[in-house]
């Protein structure tokens, strides 16, 4: 073996093709917070509702994807479905299809775990003044809610940001392929992994920021 | 204004409410004494519909609650929690107005108005835009007594509203209650402020393991208790250091 001889060059010249993958890393990590959110708002509030059949299904929905791998959740996604429905989706839409609904279930946790976490006598006093049920979610449950989630929110965030690293096995060029890519030419496998990593960091650090700037804007006096 | 007819209730297989009867009249003060555990603020929170009796009738102001439009009932009873419960994100002016905008469909002008006027008369007018977490809990509990009053009830509900405040700051809550009964409100009260009930209540409510064991007005219900359980709960109250004069 030859000796290992750093090469900081090998970096910069990595970086034009990286950013590029490091882009699709966002466009698929934002898009598949979104609609994660959507589905988690909307699976969360139906579990913490009272009556059997929603928070069942919501049950059913957040186990399921819970308990099994998001590798696995992909694979049956883009190869196993289409065996099933004839068309198979472009891998891009598959990969933003599964981070969102892995997403959503955590996220669906989230929800109910602020709705829950109040004290149930925000509640009674909100209906005893006269709201309907929905009429106290909307002014007095939702908002305190919402500022209870967004510390696990930005943490499930920065977790479905490094889970995009797992649509390399259906080959959607993201940051993790491209780095693949980048080695296949020049193997300098240590530069190259060196510099996906930091262009991960500067990504989640950014979520983070991003986040807590949220958490002071929103902060409850007390 | 209040008539409850015979009602249960259980939780989880413990009885709270065994056959309770009692009715309240426009303008009067009601105070209900008790041991813990008798039952005393269910009786309260059935009146509110908070919960649900299993069986027996709750009527206020002349609707049967088991077929009433429950969130219109609500409005006629204001109630006023041990743990305050404001709504910590709001301003204290925000937490008066929300059930008149939301429910009353009050203009915010009209609505702001009004809490204003009540926060001047529970004595915090000068609090309009603070957040409940920088008051103290008496003052917490005088803004929940007036947003209570805000949607201008015909009962005024109180559920144990000095027992988790510092001694000191009980008698500025208590204030405010007795200057409420002085303007004719209609209460129930919850408490263990045996002197309250003594200067303000037309009538005391005495409740013992889900039923209403004695009822009278308030000297002779303290002076010559009527039944020996009431009379051996006063003594465990009194000796405890809770004046009765």
């Amino acid at each position: 073996m030859q000796p290992f001889h750093f090469e900081f060059q090998v970096m910069l010249d990595s970086l034009p093709q990286l950013l590029l993958g490091a882009r699709l890393t966002l466009l698929v990590t934002l898009l598949g917070c979104t609609f994660g959110f959507v589905l988690g708002a909307f699976f969360g509030l139906l579990r913490s509702l009272d009556s059997f059949w929603p928070r069942k299904i919501a049950g059913f929905y957040i186990e399921t994807i819970r308990g099994t791998p998001l590798m696995v959740q992909m694979m049956f996604l883009y190869f196993g479905l289409p065996l099933l429905l004839g068309l198979r989706m472009p891998a891009l839409v598959a990969g933003i299809v599964a981070i969102s609904v892995n997403a959503g279930a955590y996220i669906a946790e989230v929800v109910r775990g602020a709705i829950e976490g109040l004290p149930k006598g925000q509640m009674e006093a909100a209906r005893s003044i006269g709201l309907s049920k929905a009429q106290a979610m909307r002014h007095v449950i939702l908002p305190q809610a919402f500022r209870a989630m967004i510390p696990p929110l930005g943490n499930q965030f920065v977790i479905s940001l490094k889970d995009t690293s797992l649509l390399v096995v259906i080959g959607v060029g993201e940051l993790t392929r491209t780095g693949q890519e980048v080695i296949s030419v020049n193997f300098r496998a240590f530069e190259v992994w060196l510099t996906v990593a930091l262009l991960y960091l500067c990504l989640t650090l950014a979520i983070s920021q991003f986040l807590r700037f949220l958490e002071r804007r929103f902060k409850v006096v007390g | 204004m209040i008539r409850i007819q015979d009602i249960s209730k259980s939780f989880d297989g413990k009885i709270v409410l065994e056959g309770a009867s009692f009715s309240v009249e426009p303008g009067e003060v009601v105070v209900i004494i008790g041991p813990s555990g008798s039952g005393k603020s269910t009786l309260l929170r059935c009146i509110n519909a908070l919960e649900r009796p299993e069986q027996g009738e709750v009527w206020v102001g002349g609707q049967d609650m088991a077929h009433a439009n429950l969130d219109q009932v609500r409005t006629q009873a204001g109630m006023v929690f041990q743990q305050f419960n404001l709504f910590p994100h709001m301003t204290v002016l925000d937490n008066l107005t929300l059930g008149p905008k939301v429910v009353k469909k009050m203009t915010s002008q009209e609505a702001e108005a009004l809490g204003k006027r009540l926060l001047d008369k529970v004595g915090l007018a000068d609090k309009l835009t603070a957040f409940p977490a920088e008051l103290s809990g008496g003052q917490q509990q005088r803004v929940a007594i007036a947003r209570a009053l805000a949607m201008e009830p015909k009962v005024m509900l109180f559920d144990e509203p000095t027992s988790a405040l510092d001694p000191e700051l009980i008698g500025e809550v208590l204030l405010v209650m007795q200057q409420l009964a002085e303007e004719g409100m209609t209460m129930v009260v919850v408490t263990h402020e045996m002197g309250f009930a003594r200067q303000v209540a037309d009538r005391v409510v005495f409740m013992d393991e889900g039923r209403i064991a004695a009822q009278g007005p308030a000297t002779e219900m303290f002076d010559t208790p009527p039944h020996p359980r009431l009379k051996e709960f006063l003594n465990r109250v009194l000796t405890h250091g809770v004046s009765a004069d």
